[in-house]
């Protein structure tokens, strides 16, 4: 059982706590934005911000995330939208769209830390985000569309 | 519109007959089928089986694809708009989901005599196009004809502007649904001529960049996926599986598994055993906690891949074996008589590992069988509502009518979803049968890996004639690899006369002026599960192909790209598209460090990609590194050319992580790898700069979906030989692979 703060709302899960927070999210919580994908840290379809730090959340235990604020594809975006989601719809950029909230969560990451990124910036942060459908191209233009929009 | 909408719909053909008020013409993508009662008064006209147009004015078009990432569910639906001049903006799209042949793709193999949908071999867009366009153009003139008949006036004198019919000579307007209202569908719609379709310069929609309509969904996380449906009373299962392929359990001990909170019941069904839980992670921790003993009779435990791949490869090159009840796949001229009266004789073998299809989405189904066990609602995603209703239909042991199917976005296919039999389905159907509850099974990437459905292995012998000239006169293609329709799809092998397109697609088939031609599949048994894989056969047929056609240009003295330029001297479209690479890749400017490598690549019999790679070779590490990659391509009429882009790159990607890396291996039976740190897909810092251009084209649309894939592997052989003087004859090219070629030099 863990209490934290899901997308600004307080919850408790009754969960074991070596629950994966990939799980409690996707089940417990009807989360589903959030993806497996591998299960080991190695794809990032799970990524998700854990007090604003980009995390995986298949290596996350419940218990890690007591009393931290969590945030997913759907509490980024919220009512209003967002600038990145924006962009990755202006660049038309998921082709399955399986891994796209992982990379989202992954780009506001790094758009948090360094507003204005390098092309080179925005490869070596996005690198460990796995997209078999190939939509590096795309992902990079919508980042720096978001970045000139001034947008995290 | 929000593309979830749409999926929420279940849209079969009975409800959409239904709800239409009894007023309806039902022209499938084989033309005419049968008149259906009317009734005035209406709410909605339906012309046909794919449109029907509200009194609101909305347009509901039914599309028969699967959206898998490449577009389908936005560009069926946009011929057939642009035909009706249809206002995009009040289109909604609705996807067949049942299998009814009435909605087959008219390009898809048959099953007992009719159509089927099935979205493989990039023949969704190509397939439908035709059907699309017809439907599109006759509900056209059915609107006109009404309001021509309301108005008294000739239907000559009517023009449409979207979603509305227009009189310019008195200036009178009404809108497609005003219409709706009170049309009558006749009894006998003629087929619209291909005369009166738009003129391409016409189009409204075609050729621009509407917004692909699933892609706001994919960007919000709001997207069902088949992983995510949820559905009351659902539980959760996790399947243990045999380690080899054949194995079943002899001891089950699920006492561990049991005393974990949350788990229900261990059940034993084909694929394994099965731990049935409350929750994902308890079944996962009751997968863990199952100890089962399992059988040790399988054939597959012999399984050695680089044993396997060293007998096929003998196989390939004894050129006195053949298989008498397989026929040739092509035989152009006398293969033989050519090869004895050639100027110079070159042979090279080329061997290929098996690969796997590493779709994001892993292997999952939620299935909700009857109390009776004859009939179910199953939740998956896939590539084909047919097989998907008819295999579940057959694993229940009953009839199709039975299947109620529901489809979810689709997280990466790539061939993986197009079994006759989906295993993920099967799992769902058998534990829900069993438990008498609706429940999910997602398979753990390790299972997905290690229980993969692999692109075979396959070795291939090549033997080529040159005439005096330096022009071929012969190429000779046998392709050692077991039979994968076979295993992938059996009633569509027995039907298929031995012959093995997803083995062999792309062997031979050559643009090329080549007089004699053989291509023949030496079929071997298979060593582990087969499937199809992006491209198909191509991305080793045409690797060995095209490697082989630069061995030949070597032996001819001739620059690769002259020489082929030469090969397709009686197709422009393949020299144009190689001319242009050639062009864009600047081939003639010399390169101090970096070397070009280019290969010609068909599609289908219709697409076609020429591929440039650009490359450097460390020659002390083996690594080969891409720097850029050019690909030119003539797909036809490009429907969607942002998306087209984003096709072809995608293409390039996944085409070059397999050359470079990706490989599967098997030993004692058991897969090697087992997830994304073994089997290393390409990430973005590894990704090549990539240029695609897709050339204007008079002809249809042809598929995209896979073109240019199978260029890659031969383009970076033929640049590593180019930059070194080696031949890398063995993809993936590891670095041992090419440390070895470098030796041979």
């Amino acid at each position: 059982m863990a209490s934290f703060n899901i997308n600004g709302r307080p919850v408790t899960v009754e969960a074991d706590g070596d629950t994966r927070l990939l799980w409690v999210l996707r089940e417990h919580l009807k989360l589903t934005g959030t993806k497996y994908g591998c299960g080991i840290g190695q794809c990032g379809a799970c990524t998700v911000h854990i007090d604003g730090n980009a995390t995986f959340a298949c290596l996350t235990p419940l218990t890690a995330v007591e009393g931290r604020e969590v945030t997913t594809i759907e509490g980024l975006v919220g009512e209003d939208g967002h600038p990145l989601q924006r962009a990755w719809v202006a660049e038309e950029v998921p082709q399955c769209g399986y891994c796209q909230s992982g990379q989202i969560m992954r780009a506001a990451d790094l758009l948090a830390r360094n507003a204005e990124p390098s092309r080179e910036d925005i490869v070596t942060h996005m690198s460990p985000n796995l997209c078999r459908c190939g939509t590096y191209s795309r992902i990079v233009k919508a980042i720096e569309r978001a970045a000139g929009e001034g947008g995290q | 519109m929000k593309a979830t909408d749409v999926l929420e719909r279940k849209a079969t053909r009975r409800g959409f007959l239904q709800g239409v008020g009894g007023l309806t013409f039902a022209i499938g993508a084989g033309g005419m089928l049968r008149a259906v009662a009317q009734t005035s008064g209406n709410d909605e006209l339906a012309p046909n089986l794919w449109v029907n147009i509200g009194a609101d004015d909305t347009i509901t078009i039914q599309f028969g694809g699967t959206e898998l990432g490449q577009g389908t569910m936005t560009a069926l639906p946009l011929v057939l708009a642009e035909e009706l001049d249809a206002d995009w903006n009040r289109v909604r799209v609705e996807q067949v989901a049942t299998h009814d042949p009435a909605y087959g793709n008219p390009r898809a193999f048959r099953y007992l005599g009719e159509g089927i949908l099935y979205t493989a071999g990039s023949q969704t867009l190509r397939g439908y196009y035709e059907a699309m366009r017809q439907a599109g153009a006759q509900a056209r003139k059915v609107l006109l004809d009404a309001a021509a008949g309301e108005w008294g006036v000739p239907a000559a004198e009517l023009e449409t502007e979207p979603s509305v019919v227009v009189h310019p000579a008195s200036g009178r307007r009404m809108s497609y649904g005003e219409i709706a209202s009170f049309a009558q569908v006749p009894e006998q719609i003629e087929p619209v001529d291909e005369s009166e379709f738009k003129d391409r310069s016409d189009y409204r929609y075609v050729g621009t960049d509407v917004l692909r309509i699933d892609v706001e969904a994919k960007s919000d996380g709001s997207a069902e996926f088949g992983i995510d449906v949820q559905v009351p009373g659902m539980v959760h299962a996790s399947v243990l599986r045999a380690p080899v392929e054949g194995e079943r359990p002899l001891e089950i001990d699920g006492a561990a598994a049991l005393a974990i909170p949350g788990v229900l019941e261990i059940v034993e069904i084909p694929s394994g055993v099965a731990v049935v839980a409350e929750t994902v992670e308890a079944g996962i921790a009751g997968k863990d906690a199952l100890e089962v003993n399992w059988s040790n009779e399988s054939r597959f435990r012999e399984v050695d891949s680089d044993a396997v791949l060293a007998e096929y490869e003998a196989y390939a090159r004894d050129t006195a074996y053949s298989t008498d009840d397989i026929p040739l796949w092509q035989d152009v001229g006398d293969i033989d008589a050519a090869l004895a009266g050639a100027d110079r004789v070159i042979e090279a073998t080329y061997v290929t590992d098996a690969a796997y299809h590493a779709q994001m989405e892993p292997m999952n189904a939620t299935a909700s069988v009857s109390a009776d066990g004859k009939s179910a609602e199953i939740w998956v995603s896939t590539q084909s509502q047919s097989m998907a209703v008819m295999g579940a239909a057959e694993a229940l042991d009953t009839t199709i009518d039975k299947i109620t199917l529901h489809l979810p976005y689709v997280g990466g296919a790539f061939g993986r979803r197009t079994e006759y039999r989906q295993k993920d389905i099967d799992d769902a159907l058998f534990v829900s049968r069993e438990i008498g509850r609706p429940v999910k099974v997602i398979w753990s990437r390790e299972d997905d890996v290690r229980d993969g459905t692999f692109r075979p292995l396959a070795a291939q012998f090549l033997r080529g004639g040159l005439d005096a000239d330096g022009r071929i006169v012969a190429v000779h293609q046998r392709v050692a690899a077991p039979s994968v329709l076979e295993y992938m799809n059996p009633p569509r092998w027995a039907n298929a006369g031995g012959r093995d397109g997803i083995a062999m697609n792309g062997a031979q088939e050559t643009r090329y002026a080549i007089p004699n031609l053989r291509a023949e599949h030496v079929r071997m048994e298979r060593c582990s599960r087969v499937l199809a894989w992006r491209g198909v056969a191509s991305s080793y047929t045409r690797f060995a192909n095209e490697s082989f056609v630069d061995e030949l240009a070597h032996e001819s003295g001739a620059d690769p790209l002259e020489f082929r330029l030469d090969l397709a001297r009686n197709d422009p479209r393949g020299r144009a598209v190689l001319e242009e690479a050639g062009r864009l890749a600047e081939w003639t400017r010399h390169r101090d460090d970096t070397a070009l490598g280019v290969a010609l690549s068909d599609y289908g019999g219709a697409s076609v990609a020429a591929g440039i790679a650009e490359v450097s070779v460390d020659e002390a590490t083996g690594d080969i590194a891409v720097h850029r990659f050019w690909m030119v391509v003539d797909a036809g009429l490009i429907v969607a050319p942002r998306n087209t882009e984003a096709q072809l790159e995608g293409n390039v990607i996944y085409g070059l992580s397999n050359a470079l890396r990706e490989r599967i291996s098997i030993k004692e039976g058991v897969v090697e790898q087992s997830n994304f740190h073994d089997y290393p897909v390409m990430r973005m810092n590894e990704v090549p700069d990539i240029m695609v251009k897709a050339l204007a084209s008079d002809a249809p649309p042809s598929g995209i979906g896979e073109l240019g894939l199978a260029t890659t592997g031969a383009a970076v052989a033929n640049a590593v030989f180019r930059a070194t003087g080696a031949r890398v004859r063995a993809l993936p090219f590891t670095r041992e692979r090419v440390l070895a070629a470098l030796q041979e030099v």
